[in-house]
């Protein structure tokens, strides 16, 4: 096929690695995955800030547990596509939309860690609290919710690994981080333009999982040192 | 201890903030960003709207430049399909789309009328445009004049089998009365601007429809190596002379009128109406030829959409 001359060989062959194309493409790729990154770092955000009261008012009783968990994993099962959509017309083609959708699916995950690291804090603590004259919301602050840490933060890495993926959904209106490269180059067969995509998507998800579990030992040092 | 921990947590939490904050920052900053724009003055922000496929990315690049130099702030927003963004183009939250004839007029007409309602628009882009106009309006959407330049669907033979038969269009291949093999997408069949139409207004004898898919490489070859006779792909593909294939023209137009139109949300329009002569410019300068080479530079050349609208507009003189 007869092409105007200067066209790299990695785009003419249509080479899934292409080192040519990181380089043409760089400010696409950064911009990409800056609102990949701040996209979901919102969306599990909000998850959490809702998941905790959540928690809170599921571990009152058996039966409000159980609802709050149902309502929150049938939540999972609507296709991101169709939430998306059913969103669309209250906030339209905005982070917002996507922002919404991200947050709702990362309660699943969430509402049942916190309630889960709440749960696991042993009775005899509790007591003990109880007994040096702790107030509910004293002990929550300083003894459940610091022993839930370890469980809040592993849900917390699985949200956001889970919403790193979610997040390239959101190009179908248009704010899909490196959801929208993705797309656009499945659309005209963009090889190397999809490879680079997925390398970030995987290389985001992996840098926030690390960053969390860092995260999570500087704030609960007792951690590493006890068993 | 209790006060390192809680500094700490302060720290990761502060920490996660601001990667949120600059992200944001960062975005509205681009969506912000006056650009390259020579012209003074600001006339606030302009969201472009489309879908995302090769041409509609290459035209809203394209409407983007004209708007910068027009002294808007400028944000495009590429969507999947028409159902996503016409509702925006509506309310006013998308400003303008490039979009297309007959495809328009055939969303509107099924969205008022239900997927059964019978098709208002046709090969005559003037009576499209008229059946598109108060479909349009009814949704808050202005019809800038459409361009000559179209995306049809289209048919191709090999270069060699026209210049042996002397073929130019779709009833010269009828004329031959050969029996002939279609490589379509097997939608095709019965379709009044596929395989229905091809035998019924045109008379062509089909034997077989070899279902591949629409401008596909496999249907360029099949064509090329004499497997199929005829193709199906669109009036914009630019691959077709450098392979050897050649379009047929179609003369007793069986396609309807797909060609170029700016679709503006109306009371944007009546706010800027000195718009419509800067899309009227691009208009009239765009051909089909045009389109044809642009998704070759996009597509093969992997140009970005931003450079071809560019190089276009200034080989136009436009900008």
């Amino acid at each position: 096929m007869a092409l105007v001359d200067g066209v790299p060989q990695c785009y003419v062959d249509n080479d899934w690695i292409c080192t040519r194309y990181w380089t043409d493409y760089r400010p696409e790729l950064v911009d990409a995955s800056v609102e990949h990154l701040w996209i979901t770092v919102i969306s599990v955000l909000a998850g959490l800030v809702v998941a905790v009261p959540l928690a809170l008012v599921a571990r009152r009783n058996a039966a409000v547990e159980s609802v709050v968990v149902g309502a929150t994993t049938i939540i999972y099962t609507i296709p991101s596509l169709a939430l998306f959509s059913l969103l669309l017309p209250f906030t339209g083609l905005s982070p917002t939309t996507v922002i919404i959708g991200l947050a709702l699916y990362s309660l699943t995950i969430l509402v049942r860690n916190v309630l889960a690291g709440l749960q696991g804090v042993p009775e005899e603590i509790r007591e003990a609290a109880r007994g040096v004259g702790y107030s509910d919301t004293r002990m929550l602050l300083k003894v459940e919710l610091p022993l839930a840490v370890p469980v809040i933060v592993a849900g917390l890495r699985v949200a956001t690994v889970s919403t790193v993926a979610l997040a390239t959904v959101g190009s179908i209106v248009s704010y899909g981080g490196l959801g929208n490269l993705l797309l656009l180059a499945v659309g005209n067969q963009f090889k190397a333009q999809i490879f680079a995509a997925s390398v970030l998507c995987v290389a985001l998800a992996g840098i926030l999982d690390l960053g969390l579990l860092l995260v999570q030992r500087l704030v609960t040092p007792w951690t590493r040192h006890a068993r | 201890m209790q006060i390192s921990r809680a500094f700490a947590l302060a720290a990761a939490g502060a920490v996660l903030l601001t990667t949120a904050a600059c992200g944001g920052s960062d975005l509205e900053d681009d969506a912000s960003d006056p650009a390259s724009s020579g012209a003074a003055g600001d006339k606030g922000t302009v969201v472009v709207g489309g879908q995302d496929f090769t041409e509609s990315q290459i035209l809203a690049a394209i409407y983007q430049s004209l708007l910068e130099d027009a002294g808007y702030q400028v944000q495009t927003k590429l969507v999947t399909t028409r159902d996503v963004y016409l509702p925006e183009l509506s309310k006013g939250n998308v400003d303008i789309v490039p979009d297309y004839l007959a495809g328009l007029t055939d969303f509107l007409n099924t969205q008022k009328n239900g997927p059964d309602a019978e098709a208002v628009s046709s090969n005559d882009p003037a009576a499209t445009l008229a059946a598109l106009e108060p479909l349009a309006e009814e949704q808050g959407i202005s019809i800038l004049p459409p361009s000559d330049a179209t995306d049809q669907n289209a048919f191709f033979v090999s270069q060699d089998f026209a210049e042996q038969n002397d073929l130019s269009t779709l009833s010269d291949l009828a004329a031959l009365g050969e029996p002939v093999k279609l490589g379509a997408p097997p939608d095709c069949e019965g379709r009044s601007d596929c395989e229905g139409g091809l035998t019924k207004v045109y008379g062509l004898d089909i034997s077989e429809i070899v279902p591949l898919d629409f401008a596909s490489a496999q249907v360029k070859d099949a064509v090329k190596n004499g497997e199929v006779q005829l193709g199906e792909t669109g009036t914009t593909d630019g691959t077709l002379e450098d392979l050897g294939l050649v379009l047929l023209e179609d003369d007793k137009g069986i396609q309807p009128a797909q060609n170029l139109t700016p679709a503006v949300n109306s009371d944007f329009l009546a706010d800027n109406p000195d718009l419509e002569d800067t899309f009227n410019k691009l208009s009239e300068a765009l051909t089909t030829d045009d389109l044809a080479a642009m998704n070759v530079q996009v597509d093969l050349e992997r140009k970005k959409p931003a450079d071809v609208a560019a190089q276009f507009l200034e080989d136009k003189g436009i900008l």
